[in-house]
């Protein structure tokens, strides 16, 4: 469990990113001081065909590529359709919809940024507990698919 | 009193274009051409110039029982030649994609013969003689039924239809089975299954957002026009949920 709730926000694009605008949005974003926590949401882009006659044939997909952000790579496995952050104050939610301004007026498609205090977990449930065990680092919950075996990434400051 | 069909209800364009796709006696809009080789590659189903696998003997080789049904109704032409039964699936964007399922089924059963389709909320697939499946899904790629961006032909793994397009204005599609080039033509690089073709296959340019505005048969209250505005379909839909409701009780109109 966090100690205090900290402002969450989330920016919503209208159209799903590519992995290069992602790259280059994330790297914008990391640049804000003030950001704990950071989820990518979208629809998944398996490895491998998920079902029908071609079910466990590769999937080739440019949109699952391996980005850089900040000085950590990781593999996208989603096509990025929201970024939720969780801040230390409600300032730097409007550093972001600064830079999300500047960002989206040269895509040429508009974006949402809702704000509130529970777009993500900040509180262990029962598959965190199963999964983690009582003792678990609250920073990490909310942040992975507890099903899955890859952890979050750790994205150094600046 | 000789039977004249409506097709449908509404005062809006979404509904003239409904009736426009249901009406047989309309010549949908030709908007781009494939060829059947095309349609082969993407359907998967059979090797381009390949014979077409049978499921039965050609009609005209065997002795067919007397029935009188079989006299009025004349077999198509996959049906005389044995083909094995074949589909082809559709999914169409809610952003003003150019059809949706119902829509399809409503417009292929009004259109074709000898089809089976089936209605999904977020795909429609119709199954048919090889052959002739093969000669309705060019119609369906071919004509105002088809826009490269917001439709897509998907034999499995759909999912994309409700979702915001992508930043190039294409439809979610997990599997990529079509991509848009650097010219702007959209290229189908995956059978309908997801199976790496040997050739792209072209399918032209994304229509612009007057023409899938004007030609979409789905209403949308964000990017197109609202269900709400129109007064007729409301009227419409009204009346048959009252019916439906009252119906085994006392199904008149009042």
């Amino acid at each position: 469990m966090t100690e205090a709730d900290y402002p969450q926000c989330r920016i919503v694009p209208l159209r799903m990113l590519k992995p290069d605008s992602s790259e280059k949005l994330l790297n914008l974003v990391v640049k804000i001081s003030g950001i704990r926590r950071m989820m990518i949401n979208g629809p998944n882009l398996p490895r491998t065909v998920p079902y029908g006659p071609a079910r466990g044939k590769p999937n080739p997909n440019t949109n699952r590529r391996v980005i850089t952000v900040g000085t950590s790579d990781f593999e996208l496995h989603v096509q990025v359709g929201s970024i939720t952050l969780e801040v230390m104050d409600d300032s730097v939610i409007e550093e972001i919809r600064a830079l999300c301004d500047a960002f989206f007026a040269e895509k040429n498609f508009p974006y949402q940024l809702q704000s509130g205090r529970k777009f993500m977990k900040t509180q262990a449930s029962l598959t965190d507990y199963a999964k983690y065990g009582p003792n678990v680092d609250p920073a990490v919950i909310g942040l992975t698919d507890p099903r899955k075996k890859e952890g979050p990434i750790i994205i150094q400051g600046r | 009193m000789a039977y004249k069909p409506q097709y449908g209800p509404g005062t809006s364009t979404v509904a003239e274009n409904r009736r426009r796709q249901m009406n047989p006696d309309i010549e949908l809009e030709k908007v781009r051409e494939v060829t059947d080789e095309d349609v082969v590659l993407v359907l998967g189903h059979r090797a381009p110039g390949s014979a077409y696998p049978t499921a039965h003997p050609p009609l005209a080789e065997q002795q067919e029982p007397e029935c009188p049904i079989r006299k009025i109704v004349e077999a198509t032409e996959g049906a005389k030649a044995g083909d094995r039964v074949r589909y082809v699936q559709f999914v169409d964007s809610m952003y003003n994609g150019p059809s949706q399922p119902y829509q399809r089924t409503y417009t292929e059963c009004y259109r074709f013969r000898g089809i089976d389709p089936g209605t999904l909320s977020g795909r429609q697939i119709v199954e048919c003689r090889e052959r002739d499946l093969e000669a309705y899904s060019k119609w369906l790629i071919e004509t105002e039924m088809f826009d490269p961006a917001l439709t897509s032909i998907r034999g499995a793994t759909v999912h994309g239809h409700s979702l915001r397009l992508a930043e190039d204005g294409l439809m979610f599609d997990m599997l990529q089975r079509c991509i848009l080039g650097e010219d702007g033509v959209v290229r189908y690089v995956k059978d309908q299954i997801g199976e790496p073709l040997d050739r792209e296959v072209l399918v032209g340019k994304p229509q612009d957002d007057a023409w899938s505005k004007g030609k979409s048969t789905i209403f949308h209250s964000l990017v197109g026009e609202s269900y709400r505005d129109d007064e007729e379909y409301i009227e419409y839909i009204v009346r048959v949920h009252t019916l439906r409701t009252k119906y085994g009780f006392m199904p008149t109109e009042e």
